[in-house]
């Protein structure tokens, strides 16, 4: 598999162009979870498409089915109806073993709460997805990018919020994967620590080309978007173009 | 080294106590395998290579007298490959510098050197020489014992006449690797010694002129494995001079004792490694549910990063691969020193030429791979867990536990009653349902070790106690070497130092009923003997009947007699008349196939009027009695065999009591082991998933003590419960052992007395006890106000 990394142009979308550039689609997915006798319906017949080289942020309150969708996009869960092709790949049909491939090759997530391995390193957290890519990046060239490299042995305790959010982008970079999925990138930490992770994201989408979608329930981050999904209830609710997105530092919340 | 690897080193080395803990096991149960079945293997070798060093005999056959010009005519029995001659005979040793007289078996030896059957090995000096007719090879303990050595002059009572005998050398023979004296069960090397001598000088000394009275021989290996048919063949061959043994290989005493340890030891090694193995990998199975548990967050985040679940689960199983590896390791290290050592102890009991710890690499590699094996499968089946949870699932908390009632609580009498205490510990030992029967499981094998082991105890001191104050009661037994008349019991009456004296008949017959046979003394007790009296398991003083047989049980079983039944008894000495005799009584023993009678009835049996081949002595307990008694008895031609139940007793002791009290300390090492490491686990891992609720506790104004209370409660309950189920499992145990220990010379009692249950309640309150001194030092370092603020 090639990995292209075209540089996004501010021009207007054209429908053709636009097909080209789509790396992942939605096709009417939905989820329903079985809570004992009472199903719920987290997600309603949603159609997205995720492009090269853009930070496409959502939008929504807790619970309206953000994360359901991040881990659906990302190979962790299936949906319950719908299509989720990425390349010409369905990958709500995938089998377990492609799945992991796909989320091995294609995705690299940072998690809300970091989820870093406490008896690891900084540059060792890294090297856990290293180890498992064929196609990694250098682990101190990363480290390095997420301006950790001073702190790169040292335990996720002995590191702050930001610091450690910023490992577990460097570890869900180092990989070296198309799409980067951000769950509330920003959640646990302060405004300032905030903004710089913030600025991370935006450089790696215009220095490396990578998607990028981050969920937050932080309607203030949707400034510095390509493009803004709003959800709410398992439903999208708009879905706009950001003609200007705002560089981080302006953005107050 | 892989990134992940080091996580878990890091993880492996903060958990230390509980790793430890669980290697332990590991590596008990593997020292166990290792040191067992090398031992197994080792006295196993040590065997067959000896008995084809010495071309050990396949059948040994005792006659009368036998002319050596007809043997050749016994190797037309298809199957009976060689035969040899030997003269032998029960004798006297007089040692200058023991006080008193010795019992010896001779046994003679061709003139020169050659390759016979049952041949010795020589340790000191040299074989016969052409210089002295009376040359004599003395068998290596008793020489060691006594100071003996090449050169030295030593008389024995050979054929009532004292013979001086010049020492060439001392040796060892295979016929002789756990050698013990008529009558015993442990080998007494300072008492009983075997003395071989010229064959042409036992012809002299024994008037055996052309003849022998012992026949022994090879067979081909096809008939070896059922050599009764050719020794019935044999027996039948030489009827008319007299038959009055024929023991094949099997029935051998030393062989037989041999092979029965080897075979105890076979048991031994499969049981306790699997005891131990099997608490580790369950134990080692509720640790890992239990950081799959705590780590499943970590499993998402793998899941998520791309890890495949294979990768993943051997993630995990690699850390059940460490301990077996470090307890697999550290139990061939162990065991490896533990089967040297009991090696060592063993050579107390055999005497071989060459014993020693052979290390076998397939044995180690073996159990090496049982060692992993076990691990593997125990931590695979928790860490399997990890593998159904899908990753998006696994990055969510796990749901809270349901926090139901549990069935105690049906019954509210009783649980209206308990404090707040016992019912969080009770809900918690209920709830936590597989973690409880672990420690459960555990606690019931380590209790059934420990009573097993004293009830052991028990039954060796309860048989010596049995055998040598309640039946056995006379202070000196003196054998006579010929049949003697009433006069014989006048002359010891008038020993000096004597203050009773019963005379007693042994016979040797072959007993019959219906098919079953089998070969045994008789013994004639005089009608008011009180220095035997044979009893039932209760102690009850069975009265010898005034005409019939008083069977012991064990031959009673075996001819299948019963009270009433009627067998036939053929002595194999004199007119070999048979008679149709009466079972009138049973009464129990341990050691022998016993069989009583009164001597006037045992004596017309045999045609006789009234005769004696021993007598049984109550002595004036002054050792100056004993002195006078021991002057005098050594120069008295006629006896055989003599016997002191004081130093039958210190014997036994010595060798039984003292090597048995060796393994005894061993079990409860090991059952410490096993109630130690199950209990340490189970606490610790309860207080890792509960600190919320040990911090709440603390918050709320307990103390560390208070808090501790209520775990050393829960790990009290599993364990009280555990010793108790684990009585039935100990009885069981013991029982079975008696199974595999019951032989034809010697058997366990099976007694269980309630002294063993409260020992080993003792016993596993302390190992709770200790386990709980670490779990403690756990709850007093624990930061609590931290463990509030952990994200669940």
């Amino acid at each position: 598999m090639s990995h292209g990394y075209p540089m996004i142009q501010s021009t207007s979308l054209n429908a053709q162009v636009a097909n080209s550039r789509v790396l992942l689609h939605l096709d009417k997915i939905g989820k329903t979870y079985q809570m004992g006798e009472v199903s719920v319906e987290v997600l309603k017949n949603i159609s997205l498409e995720i492009l090269h080289g853009e930070l496409l942020v959502m939008v929504g309150p807790s619970g309206s089915g953000k994360t359901t969708m991040l881990n659906i996009i990302g190979g962790m869960d299936i949906p319950s109806h719908g299509q989720v092709w990425y390349r010409d790949q369905d990958i709500a049909q995938a089998t377990p073993r492609e799945l992991t491939r796909f989320r091995r090759r294609s995705v690299g997530f940072v998690f809300q709460f970091y989820n870093l391995i406490p008896n690891l390193t900084a540059r060792e957290n890294v090297m856990v997805s290293t180890e498992i890519s064929e196609d990694p990046l250098d682990v101190d060239d990363v480290l390095d990018m997420v301006g950790l490299s001073e702190r790169k042995d040292h335990f996720p305790a002995q590191m702050s919020g930001g610091e450690q959010q910023r490992v577990a982008i460097a570890r869900a970079l180092a990989k070296n994967p198309e799409l980067l999925l951000c769950d509330e990138p920003t959640g646990a930490l302060d405004f300032d620590t905030g903004k710089k992770v913030l600025r991370l994201l935006v450089n790696l989408k215009n220095q490396l080309g990578k998607s990028i979608l981050v969920i937050t329930h932080n309607a203030a981050i949707a400034d510095a978007a390509d493009r803004v999904v709003r959800i709410r209830s398992g439903e999208i609710i708009d879905l706009h173009k950001n003609e200007f997105p705002r560089p981080p530092e302006e953005i107050v919340w | 080294m892989k990134v992940l690897d080091r996580k878990l080193l890091r993880e492996a080395k903060a958990s230390k106590g509980l790793i430890l803990a669980i290697t332990s096991l590991v590596a008990v149960g593997v020292m166990c395998f290792i040191y067992m079945r090398s031992a197994h293997r080792n006295l196993t070798m040590a065997k067959d290579q000896y008995y084809a060093q010495c071309r050990m005999a396949d059948f040994w056959i005792d006659v009368k007298k036998v002319p050596i010009a007809e043997l050749p005519e016994l190797l037309e029995i298809p199957g009976l490959t060689e035969i040899q001659p030997r003269i032998q005979f029960f004798a006297t040793v007089d040692l200058e510098r023991v006080k008193y007289p010795l019992n010896g078996y001779v046994l003679s030896l061709p003139d020169d050197r050659q390759n016979v059957i049952n041949d010795v090995v020589l340790k000191r000096g040299s074989y016969f020489t052409e210089r002295r007719r009376n040359e004599v090879l003395v068998n290596d303990a008793f020489a060691r014992k006594h100071g003996l050595h090449p050169g030295q002059w030593i008389h024995l009572i050979l054929n009532n006449r004292r013979e001086e005998l010049f020492v060439v050398g001392t040796a060892i023979s295979s016929e002789f690797v756990y050698l013990v004296s008529p009558g015993s069960i442990t080998p007494d090397p300072e008492r009983f010694g075997v003395f071989y001598i010229k064959h042409s000088y036992a012809e002299e000394v024994f008037d055996m002129d052309g003849a022998c009275n012992q026949v022994v021989g090879l067979l081909s290996p096809e008939v070896r494995e059922r050599p009764d048919e050719i020794l019935r063949q044999i027996e039948n061959k030489l009827d008319s001079y007299g038959v009055f043994s024929k023991v094949p290989r099997k029935d051998q005493p030393s062989s037989r004792f041999l092979n029965d340890e080897i075979r105890g030891l076979g048991v031994f090694a499969t049981i306790m490694p699997v005891i131990f193995l099997a608490v580790a990998a369950l134990v080692l199975n509720v640790l890992m549910a239990r950081l799959i548990d705590q780590q499943r967050v970590i499993v998402g985040t793998l899941k998520g990063l791309g890890y495949s679940n294979l990768q993943i689960f051997g993630h995990f199983t690699k850390f059940g691969g460490l301990i077996g590896l470090i307890g697999g390791l550290l139990g061939c290290f162990f065991g490896y020193r533990m089967s040297i050592f009991i090696t060592e102890l063993y050579k107390q009991f055999f005497e071989f030429p060459n014993l020693s710890n052979q290390v076998s690499v397939p044995l180690y590699v073996t159990a090496m791979i049982i060692s992993l094996l076990c691990a593997l499968i125990g931590s695979a089946q928790g860490a399997y867990a990890a593998l159904k949870l899908r990753p998006a699932e696994a990055m969510r908390p796990k749901p809270p536990r349901q926090g139901g009632n549990i069935w105690l609580e049906r019954f509210p009498r009783f649980w209206n009653r308990l404090s707040f205490g016992w019912r969080m510990v009770l809900r918690n030992v209920i709830r936590n349902r597989l973690r409880s029967s672990v420690g459960l499981f555990a606690a019931i094998m380590g209790a059934a070790l420990l009573s097993t082991g004293f009830t052991l105890q028990y039954c060796v001191r309860y048989l010596i106690d049995f055998q040598f104050e309640m039946i056995s009661c006379s202070d000196i037994d003196l054998t006579f070497k010929d049949e003697r008349g009433p006069d014989a019991l006048d002359e010891s009456r008038r020993l000096p130092g004597v203050d009773r004296a019963e005379p007693t008949l042994d016979v040797a017959c072959e007993l019959f009923n219906g098919p079953h046979h089998r070969k045994a003394g008789i013994t004639g007790l005089a009608s008011d003997a009180r220095l035997t009296l044979p009893r039932d398991l209760d102690g009850n003083i069975i009265r010898v009947p005034k005409t019939g047989l008083l069977l012991t049980r064990k031959i009673a079983d075996l001819l299948n007699a019963t009270v009433g039944t009627t067998i036939t008894i053929v002595p194999t000495k004199g007119l070999r008349t048979p008679r149709d005799v009466p079972v009138v009584a049973i009464s129990d023993s341990y050691i022998g196939l016993g069989v009583y009678a009164k001597i006037d009835y045992l004596s017309g049996l045999i045609d006789e009027e009234l005769a004696m081949t021993g007598v049984q002595l109550e002595m004036d307990p002054r050792t100056s009695a004993y002195d006078r008694f021991y002057t005098e008895i050594k120069q008295l031609p006629a006896l055989q065999a003599f016997n002191e139940r004081a130093s039958n007793i210190k014997n036994l002791m010595e060798t039984l009591i003292n090597t048995q009290d060796i393994f005894i300390g061993l079990i409860t090492l090991f059952a410490g082991v096993i109630f130690f490491s199950s209990l340490l686990n189970t606490s610790l891992i309860g207080l890792a998933e509960r600190r919320r609720e040990v911090a709440t506790l603390r918050v709320l104004g307990y103390s560390q003590w208070q808090v501790g209370g209520y775990f050393l409660r829960e790990s009290m309950i599993l364990n009280i419960l555990g010793t108790l189920l684990g009585q039935p499992l100990g009885y069981l145990l013991v029982r079975y052992l008696t199974v595999v220990y019951d032989t034809e010379m010697f058997r366990f009692p099976m007694i269980w007395p309630a002294s063993v249950t409260i020992k080993t309640l003792l016993l596993g309150t302390a190992f709770a006890l200790a386990a709980h001194v670490f779990v403690q030092r756990e709850i007093n370092k624990m930061d609590w106000r931290e463990a509030l603020n952990v994200k669940e």
